[in-house]
C-alpha cells in the first residue's frame, strides 16, 4: 500500500506543480508529463504484488474523526487500476501537444490539474473499502470529470454537455448513495466486508438500486445519453481517459457490489445479461447511424460496456447454475475486456482528436484521404478499428473469445438460462458484425478514397507526442492479440476476488490462451506468405496508376463518392423502431426546380423519449407552481418562518 | 500424411469446382459453355499480368486481396476434407475462423472503400449488411451443433466421437441446418438469388463490384480467395449430408467430392432456375435461414429436457 500511496502523492504533486506553474507553459507541460508518467508507473508497481494474489493490503485514516475512510488493494482493484496507470499516462503524453494552447495556459494548467484528480479519484474508487469512502472518492470522480468536460466552458453546446452529464452522474449517485444507505440499515456499519450478512430480499433491492447509479456512470443503455453530449465536448485526452477508463468505473461497482453480496440468483445474471445485450446491440446501431465521428465512438463505448455486461451476466449465470467454467471465463471475458477496450478506445479517441486537431472537422462525410496526409494516425487508427471489431489477431477478439467460451459451456444447461446464452451468443456475432460494419465506414469515409473537402486536403501529420502513445496503444492491441496468456491469466487473477467463484484450471486457461496464440499466429505467418507471395507475383510486372474505374462515366467528382450516411442507411433503417430516423426533403415540384436538400438525422429513442416522457412534462408540472417564485424577499422570508413553525407544531 | 494430401487436393481442386456451376448453367442455357477447367486457365491469365491502380489508393488497397485469400485459406488448414485429420484442431477453433473470414470481409470492403468509387461503396455497404445477418444464421449453427455433441469445431463436428450425421439422435434437425447453410452459401459466396456475379451493370452488384479496380495477381488472389471460400461452405454442407469416418479410407474421397460436385450443382441449377432478389428482398432471404436454424435450436431443448 505504501508504493501505491506513493504513486497518487506524486500525481497529486505533477497536478500542483501545473496548477503553480502554467505561466511557464512549455515548462509546465514537460514538467506535469513527466511526474504524472513516474507516478503512474510507481503505480504500476504497486500492483503487481496483489495481482499474483499476494496478501491484500488495506489502507484507514480516520476523517472528521467520526468516519473511517479505508482502503484496500485486492486483486480485482488491481486489476482495474491497470488501464488507470496504463493508459491515462498515454493520454497525458498526447496532450503535451493537442493542449497545445499556450493563450488559454492557465485554463489548461486547471484542466491538467483536474485531469489528476481525476486519475487519483479513480484509483481511490478500485480500491475503496468501505462505504464512506466510496461514496467520498466517487463523488470526486464525477465531479473533476464534469469540470474537464467544460474545458470551452464559452460554448453553449459544451456547457450543454456538462449539463447532461452533470445530471446524469448525480442522479446516477443518488441511487448509488440510497443502495449504500440501505445496505448501512442493514448492517450497522460502514464496512464493504458485512455485504453479505443483508437478507436476500433487500439484496436484490440494493444491487438493482446501485445498477442503476453504476450503468449511469458505464453507459447503459438507456442511461447512456450523457455520452454522446460528454464525449464530443471535452477535449479528446480527456474523451480518451473518461470512455477507456472511467467508465469502466461503473463496471468496477458491478462486479464489486455483486462479489460483495455473494448472491446467487439467477435474476441478476439475466437482468445483467439483457441489459448487456440491449446495449451491446443499440449501441453500435446507433454507432452506425451518427456521423460525428467523436460522438459514433462515444455509442461504441456503449456497444463496448454491452459486451463486457454480457460477459459479466455469462458469469453470474454461471455461478447461478453452478458451472463454473462458463463463470470463470465469463467474468475473465468481461475484465480483459474491460482492459482491452481502455486500449483500443483510448487509441481511437486519440486518433480522432488528431484529425479533429488538423482539419478542424467532426463530421465524418466532411473528411477523406487522410491515410495519405497522416499516415501514422491512419494506421494506428485501423489497428484500432480491427481491435475495436474484435477481430483476430487483435485483442478485442481475446476478450470476445473468453466470453463465446464461456457461453458455450452454457448451451447445455435447461430453460431460460439456455434461452438467456442463446441470445448471449447470438446478440455477440450480431455486435461483431454490425462493429465491423460501423468501423469500415470510419477508416473507409474518414481515411480513405479522396478527401471531400479544401479542409480535410489540407491534412497533415500530427507531432511526435501525439503520434508516440498512438503507435504504443496500436502495438499493445496486436501484442494483446498474439501473446494472450499473460493477459488472460491477470484476468483470471483479478477474478480471485469474486468468493462464489471456484476457481477453473490452469490447464484449460493454459490451453485456451495456447490455442488462440496458435490462431493469431499462424494466421500472421499465412499473411506475410502471402505478401511475400504477393511481392514475387510482382517481380518484373508492369504497374501503373490511372484514375478509378468510373463504370463509364467520365467527369467523376469528389461528392460522388458513398458516403458515410449512405454506406450505413440500410443496416440503421433494419433496426427500425428502435431507432428514429428522421429526413426532410424539400421535393422537386416545378417544371425548373430551385435548389433541392434533404436531410436525415438519426436519433435516440432513450433521448427522445427521455424528453418527452419525463422532462416535459416536469416542466410543465413545475411550470405550474411558478407563482411561488415572485422575487419578493419578504414573503420568501415569510415562507420560511410558515415553514418552521408547522414543523415545529407537527413534530 | 492422409492430413497433408487431402490438403494438396483440397487446394489444388477447388478451382475445378466452380467449372461445374458454369456447365451447368450452360446445361439450363443450351449452351456447350466453357471448358471444366477455366478457372485455371483464368487465375494462371491474371497472375501474368501487371496491374493498375487507381491514383486513390493507398497501402490499404493492396492489402484487401492478401487478407481475403489468408483469411480463406486459413480455414483449409482446420477443416477435415473427406473425414481426413486436419492440420490443426482445437476446441473453439470454429469462432476463430468465422472471425478469421470477417477479417477478409473487412479488408476487402476497405479496399473497395479506397477507390473512392460510388458502386464500390454501394457494394461494401451491401456487402457488409447481408453478410452480418448471414453471420446471426451461421452461429445459431454453431450453438445448435454444440448443443447436438458439446463440441466447437470443425473436426470435433465431423471426424470426432459423437459425429453430427443425420443418424443421431437430433438428425432430423439438420435438415433445417442443411438447407439454411446452404442460404448462407449462396449469400456469403455472392451467387444468385442474393448476388449476380454475371451482370454487367455495377448497380445490381455486390461482391464483384467491391473488386471492379483490382487487376492482375491482386484479382488472382481474390479469385483464389473466393473459391476457397466457395469450396469451405459446399465442404461443410457436404459433411452434414454424409458423414465420414477415418476408418472407411480411399472410398470416402469418392464418395466426399462425388457429393461436393453435386452441391455445387445444385448451386448452379439454382442460380439457373432463379433470378436475383430485389435487394430489399436479401434480408428477408438471409433472415429466413436464421428462422430455420433457430426452429431447430429451439427445439433441442424438447430433446434434452
Amino acid at each position: 500500500m505504501d508504493t501505491f500511496l506513493l504513486s497518487l502523492t506524486v500525481l497529486l504533486a505533477g497536478g500542483l506543480f501545473a496548477l503553480l506553474t502554467y505561466r511557464l507553459f512549455s515548462l509546465m507541460k514537460a514538467g506535469y508529463i513527466a511526474i504524472t508518467a513516474v507516478g503512474c508507473l510507481i503505480g504500476l508497481y504497486a500492483i503487481a504484488t496483489p495481482l499474483q494474489g499476494g496478501e491484500i493490503v488495506t489502507f484507514s485514516v480516520s476523517w472528521l474523526h467520526i468516519f473511517t475512510l479505508s482502503f484496500s488493494l485486492d486483486p480485482l482493484s488491481a486489476f482495474f487500476l491497470i488501464p488507470i496507470f496504463a493508459v491515462c499516462p498515454l493520454a497525458v503524453v498526447y496532450s503535451f501537444s493537442y493542449m497545445d494552447h499556450p493563450e488559454q495556459q492557465g485554463r489548461v494548467g486547471v484542466s491538467f490539474f483536474f485531469c489528476t484528480l481525476l486519475i487519483i479519484s479513480m484509483a481511490l474508487v478500485a480500491t475503496a473499502d468501505n462505504i464512506i469512502s466510496f461514496v467520498l472518492v466517487w463523488e470526486c470522480m464525477s465531479l473533476s470529470s464534469f469540470l474537464l468536460v467544460l474545458f470551452e466552458y464559452q460554448k453553449i453546446s459544451a456547457r450543454k454537455a456538462g449539463y447532461i452529464y452533470f445530471i446524469f452522474t448525480q442522479a446516477g449517485a443518488l441511487f448509488i448513495f440510497a443502495a449504500m444507505a440501505m445496505a448501512y440499515s442493514h448492517t450497522g456499519t460502514f464496512d464493504f466486508s458485512s455485504f453479505s450478512t443483508i437478507p436476500a430480499n433487500f439484496k436484490v433491492i440494493i444491487f438493482f438500486l446501485a445498477l442503476v447509479g453504476f450503468g449511469s456512470k458505464a453507459g447503459i443503455f438507456p442511461l447512456h445519453i450523457w455520452l454522446p453530449y460528454a464525449h464530443p465536448a471535452a477535449p479528446s485526452n480527456i474523451s480518451a481517459v473518461m470512455s477507456g477508463v472511467m467508465i469502466k468505473m461503473g463496471i468496477y461497482g458491478i462486479i464489486r457490489l455483486y462479489a460483495l453480496l455473494d448472491v446467487t440468483e439467477l435474476i441478476f445474471g439475466e437482468v445483467v445479461l439483457s441489459l448487456g445485450i440491449i446495449s451491446g446491440i443499440l449501441g453500435v446501431v446507433y454507432a452506425l447511424g451518427k456521423h460525428d465521428l467523436k460522438k459514433l465512438l462515444a455509442y461504441h463505448s456503449v456497444e463496448n460496456i454491452g459486451i463486457i455486461l454480457i460477459g459479466a451476466g455469462i458469469g453470474m449465470i454461471g455461478i447461478s447454475s453452478n458451472n463454473m467454467v462458463m463463470a470463470s471465463f465469463g467474468f475473465a471475458g468481461s475484465l480483459l475486456h474491460v482492459l482491452n477496450h481502455s486500449i483500443f478506445k483510448s487509441l481511437l479517441f486519440l486518433g480522432a482528436g488528431a484529425v479533429l486537431q488538423k482539419t478542424g472537422i467532426r463530421h465524418i462525410d466532411q473528411l477523406g484521404g487522410l491515410m495519405k496526409r497522416m499516415p501514422t494516425t491512419g494506421k494506428t487508427f485501423l489497428t484500432g478499428s480491427i481491435s475495436i471489431s474484435g477481430l483476430p489477431p487483435f485483442n478485442g477478439f481475446v476478450s470476445e473469445f473468453l466470453i463465446y467460451y464461456g457461453a458455450f459451456h452454457g448451451i447445455t444447461l435447461n430453460g431460460s438460462s439456455f434461452i438467456f446464452v442463446m441470445l448471449a451468443i447470438l446478440s455477440l456475432a450480431i455486435i461483431g458484425g454490425l462493429a465491423a460494419a460501423c468501423f469500415t465506414k470510419v477508416v473507409g469515409v474518414v481515411f480513405l478514397g479522396e478527401p471531400r473537402t479544401e479542409k480535410a486536403a489540407n491534412g497533415s501529420e500530427v507531432g511526435i507526442a501525439m503520434t508516440a502513445p498512438m503507435i504504443l496503444l496500436a502495438a499493445s492491441c496486436l501484442l494483446i492479440g498474439l501473446f494472450p496468456a499473460p493477459f488472460v491469466d491477470l484476468a483470471f487473477m483479478g477474478l480471485a476476488s469474486v468468493k462464489a467463484l471456484a476457481p477453473v484450471g490452469a490447464e484449460e486457461i493454459a490451453v485456451v490462451t495456447a490455442n488462440l496464440a496458435l490462431a493469431a499466429r499462424l494466421f500472421l505467418a499465412l499473411f506475410l506468405i502471402c505478401v511475400l507471395l504477393r511481392k514475387v507475383l510482382y517481380l518484373r510486372k508492369q504497374i501503373s496508376r490511372g484514375p478509378t474505374w468510373g463504370c463509364g462515366f467520365t467527369q467523376p467528382t469528389v461528392r460522388m463518392q458513398y458516403t458515410g450516411t449512405s454506406y450505413a442507411m440500410s443496416i440503421v433503417d433494419f433496426f427500425r423502431p428502435f431507432v428514429l430516423i428522421r429526413t426532410r426533403y424539400s421535393g422537386i415540384n416545378r417544371i425548373f426546380p430551385g435548389r433541392t436538400t434533404y436531410e436525415s438525422r438519426v436519433d435516440d429513442i432513450a433521448e427522445v423519449a427521455l424528453v418527452d416522457r419525463i422532462v416535459t412534462p416536469l416542466l410543465y408540472l413545475i411550470g405550474k407552481f411558478r407563482w411561488i417564485q415572485h422575487g419578493y424577499i419578504q414573503l420568501y422570508i415569510g415562507y420560511i418562518v410558515v415553514t418552521i413553525i408547522a414543523l415545529l407544531l407537527f413534530f | 500424411m492422409e492430413t497433408f494430401i487431402s490438403l494438396a487436393i483440397a487446394i489444388l481442386a477447388a478451382p475445378l469446382f466452380p467449372g461445374i456451376i458454369l456447365k451447368v448453367k450452360a446445361f439450363f442455357a443450351g449452351k456447350q459453355g466453357p471448358p471444366l477447367f477455366i478457372k485455371y486457365y483464368t487465375v494462371a491469365k491474371l497472375f501474368r499480368k501487371g496491374s493498375v491502380y487507381s491514383n486513390s489508393t493507398s497501402f490499404v488497397f493492396t492489402l484487401g486481396p492478401v487478407v481475403g485469400f489468408a483469411s480463406a485459406f486459413i480455414v483449409l488448414l482446420f477443416f477435415p476434407f473427406a473425414g481426413a485429420t486436419p492440420l490443426f484442431s482445437f476446441h473453439g477453433d470454429v469462432i476463430v475462423l468465422f472471425y478469421l473470414m470477417g477479417l477478409g470481409r473487412f479488408f476487402t470492403v476497405i479496399a473497395a472503400l479506397d477507390t473512392a468509387s460510388p458502386f464500390e461503396g454501394m457494394g461494401a455497404a451491401r456487402e457488409v449488411f447481408f453478410s452480418t445477418l448471414a453471420e446471426i444464421t451461421i452461429f445459431t449453427v454453431l450453438l445448435l451443433f454444440c448443443r447436438m455433441n458439446g463440441s466447437l469445431s470443425f473436426a470435433e463436428y465431423f471426424i470426432g466421437e459423437n459425429p453430427i450425421s443425420f443418424m443421431s439422435d437430433t438428425g432430423a434437425l439438420l435438415f433445417l441446418v442443411v438447407f439454411a447453410m446452404f442460404m448462407v452459401l449462396l449469400t456469403e459466396n455472392s451467387r444468385v438469388p442474393v448476388d449476380d456475379p454475371a451482370t454487367h451493370l455495377e448497380l445490381t452488384m455486390i461482391h464483384e463490384v467491391m473488386i471492379l479496380d483490382h487487376s492482375g495477381p491482386d484479382l488472382a488472389l481474390i479469385e483464389l480467395g473466393s473459391f476457397y471460400k466457395l469450396f469451405f461452405y459446399s465442404a461443410f454442407i457436404t459433411h452434414l449430408i454424409y458423414p465420414f469416418s477415418t476408418a472407411d479410407g480411399i472410398g470416402n474421397w469418392f464418395m466426399f467430392y462425388g457429393l461436393l460436385a453435386v452441391v455445387y450443382a445444385v448451386v448452379g441449377v439454382t442460380e439457373s432456375m432463379m433470378a436475383r432478389f430485389k435487394m430489399d428482398l436479401v434480408p428477408k432471404f438471409v433472415l429466413t435461414s436464421f428462422a430455420l436454424v433457430f426452429f431447430a435450436a429451439i427445439l433441442t431443448m424438447g430433446v434434452f429436457q
